[in-house]
């Protein structure tokens, strides 16, 4: 229930401003944190590179582009479809708006300083959780607000079921707050220093059960949250099975969370840690591919909306790439694969299949809908959004097979043998032969980023300048309704 | 017999594929007639070049003295590779064959193995750079030859199997969602099988 009023009692209206606004940083950290991540990886081509300043060197400059891709790009593009999911599933408008904007730019400013005390050399060194203890309060602090501007508006709502996307964003604000605060709980030294609260193996499986599930909840769960929400709206047809998105849920945010030691497997972790995690992995293929089965299911009677919605298609092949993605992670768990492939580029080409063919491409396709939706105009460029399309699925393939190359490869020359049982090549001289293999993926991140460099134009051209359209709730239909719609 | 969907499959494919899947959209081939008169020659020449690559030259894989392994190993792991090549050619038809149902595509089963048959034909041929078995000029080689693949698979199933385009995209989204499964499997296959002790030797 669009209007172009802007006389509304602004009670009733849905807060759509701090949508855009967070879609805006979200977009801006891709562009910053991708070309930090085409930056290093010249880096492994090019070591001198870094022209001799330590906040140019491959150690500082890797922190700084997977967090600001997770908690810049990935946490922004969330908090924006989370707000504007919430709403609409819920008819009403945000809980405590002005919270939300502080949430925004609160988050923003944090990932700003926070980068840049990366690039001063300040770091916890505990993989995706290498901000020190001063930057950790605050995210935790803002983290909260934003589950109470979440589950606030939740407790408003008109509507008595909880849509099945707010489940998901629901558990990615629960469980990221339980991880982030258990596994950052430090002994501070100085403002920029502090160490672990845990120690050895133990400091280890804690920041596992962070990593993976950071992984779990917020790359996999936040975004089957906007799967959820955004591709049934996206393909006007409601879910396949609503019943199956509701016990993939549950058999999902069960099993994930037992599945981080496998990050550790032939560690001094205990044994059976180890053989759980591989357990539960496999396990977790079952909820992962019932999300998948239901998102392909939903979209493929919706066919005839490819022909006028360049953005679907986007949403269509994430779907291809969570499915290999989810597949290739517990396969990489098995302790027989996992001794070849640990340790390898392979786990990279892993991480990337799922970071660019799923959370960046699902992403890319709801700004492209989200964006001329809130603004009330078209898309500036279909045709640019569709060159995007062909960018961002070259670009996710060549970096998968040459990661998988340079994997496979590295994992037989560091374990291969002569006949006396002798290491049969050096570290070096291997290292020195995944030349190629880098170069292929310089190439591949160079033409995903172009790819997002064109939509940050594109939806530049669609944003800037134009104020949200006002949206009001529409009316509940009284056999759902609760207060004082509900049916009597 | 001339113009048929058969005089396309082993060569003609190659450089007129569309005309191969508009052909094939006119006739319903019998699978087993496709598959051993002419999908399994094409299978058969990935192993093959293989072979002959591994035993003369060994493998490349970029650092230091090629890696050789005796002819027995070789042939097991050849052996393998066909065996695989081949359970893919017809667990892809099948599952097309599957998918048919959902988007509105051509049941018959013929058709599909010979579409799997078309798309994955350049593969085979490409796989001649196995001749020289050195890891990054094989990568070099197949990946721009896996994304004709891919793009033939894109174009033909709307072709071939009669549904809109944009139906045939769905459709070839989820195949290719199969195919990257089948592909990394491929991989966690030969890694746990060179662990068990078949393939290079390893120190593990």
């Amino acid at each position: 229930m669009a209007t172009t009023h802007s006389s509304q009692d602004s009670a009733d209206i849905y807060e759509d401003t701090v949508v855009i606004r967070l879609i805006q940083f979200s977009v801006l950290w891709a562009v910053i944190a991708m070309t930090a991540g085409v930056y290093i990886s010249a880096e492994l081509l090019w070591p001198t590179m870094d022209f001799g300043q330590f906040w140019l060197s491959f150690g500082r400059l890797r922190p700084l582009h997977t967090n600001g891709i997770i908690f810049g790009f990935g946490v922004s593009a969330l908090m924006a479809t989370a707000f504007y999911s919430v709403q609409r599933t819920s008819h009403v408008r945000l809980f405590a708006p002005k919270l939300a904007w502080f949430c925004a730019y609160a988050w923003q400013l944090i990932i700003l300083l926070g980068g840049l005390s990366l690039l001063a050399g300040w770091t916890s060194t505990k993989e995706y959780a290498e901000l020190e203890w001063p930057f950790d309060i605050a995210i935790a602090v803002v983290w909260v607000l934003f589950g109470v501007v979440f589950f606030g508006t939740i407790a408003r709502r008109k509507i008595r079921p909880i849509y099945i996307s707010n489940w998901f964003y629901g558990a990615l604000i629960i469980v990221i707050a339980m991880l982030h605060i258990v596994n950052n709980l430090a002994i501070p030294v100085t403002f920029g220093k502090s160490y672990s609260l845990y120690a050895g193996a133990q400091d280890a499986v804690v920041q596992w059960w962070y990593g993976h599930n950071a992984v779990g909840f917020l790359l996999t769960g936040g975004f089957l949250g906007m799967m959820y929400y955004f591709l049934p709206k996206h393909s006007g047809r409601p879910i396949w099975s609503y019943r199956l998105s509701v016990v993939a849920f549950w058999a999902f945010t069960y099993s994930y969370i037992w599945a981080g030691p496998h990050h550790l497997h032939y560690s001094a972790i205990p044994e059976w840690v180890q053989s759980l995690a591989v357990v539960m992995s496999v396990i977790l293929l079952a909820p992962s591919w019932a999300t998948m089965i239901n998102g392909i299911m939903t979209v493929s009677t919706a066919w005839e909306k490819l022909r006028t919605d360049p953005a679907l298609k986007f949403i269509v092949l994430s779907l291809a790439f969570y499915g290999l993605a989810t597949f290739e992670g517990p396969m990489m768990s098995f302790p027989s694969v996992n001794v070849v492939s640990h340790f390898t580029d392979w786990t990279i080409g892993h991480v990337h299949s799922g970071a660019l063919g799923w959370n960046a491409m699902i992403t890319y396709g709801t700004f492209y809908f989200m964006a001329p939706r809130l603004v009330g105009v078209p898309l500036y460029s279909v045709r640019l959004a569709n060159i995007h399309f062909w960018l961002a699925l070259a670009g996710t393939m060549l970096y998968i097979v040459a990661m998988w190359g340079a994997g496979v490869s590295q994992g037989l020359l560091w374990l291969s043998v002569d006949e006396i049982g002798e290491l049969s090549f050096s570290f070096k001289d291997i290292m020195a032969s995944m030349q190629p293999f880098y170069a292929l993926r310089l190439i591949a991140g160079l033409i995903f980023l172009a790819g997002t460099c064109l939509m940050a134009y594109n939806l530049s051209k669609t944003l800037v300048g134009r104020k949200a359209v006002v949206v009001k709730p529409p009316p509940v239909d009284p056999a759902y309704a609760i207060g004082k719609e509900a049916a009597v | 017999m001339r113009d048929s969907i058969y005089s396309f499959l082993l060569f003609k494919a190659l450089y007129e594929p569309k005309i191969a899947f508009a052909k094939l959209a006119e006739v319903d081939p019998a699978p087993l007639r496709i598959l051993f008169r002419y999908s399994l020659w094409l299978l058969l020449l990935p192993p093959l070049f293989s072979f002959i690559g591994a035993s003369q030259f060994g493998w490349r894989l970029g650092a230091g003295t090629p890696l050789y392994m005796g002819t027995g190993t070789l042939l097991l792991i050849s052996l393998g590779y066909l065996f695989i090549l081949f359970f893919g050619l017809v667990t892809t038809a099948l599952i097309s064959r599957w998918m048919a149902d959902t988007y509105g595509a051509n049941a018959s089963f013929g058709r599909h193995v010979a579409l799997i048959t078309i798309v994955g034909e350049p593969l085979a041929v490409a796989s001649v750079a196995h001749l020289s078995p050195d890891v990054f000029f094989n990568a070099l080689v197949l990946i721009p030859t896996t994304i004709w693949a891919m793009y033939l698979l894109y174009k033909g199933i709307p072709i071939a199997l009669g549904i809109p385009p944009e139906r045939g995209m769905l459709m070839a989204s989820s195949l290719v969602g199969w195919l990257l499964v089948a592909a990394v499997s491929l991989l966690g296959i030969s890694m746990s099988l060179w662990t068990l002790g078949i393939g290079p030797l390893l120190g593990v």
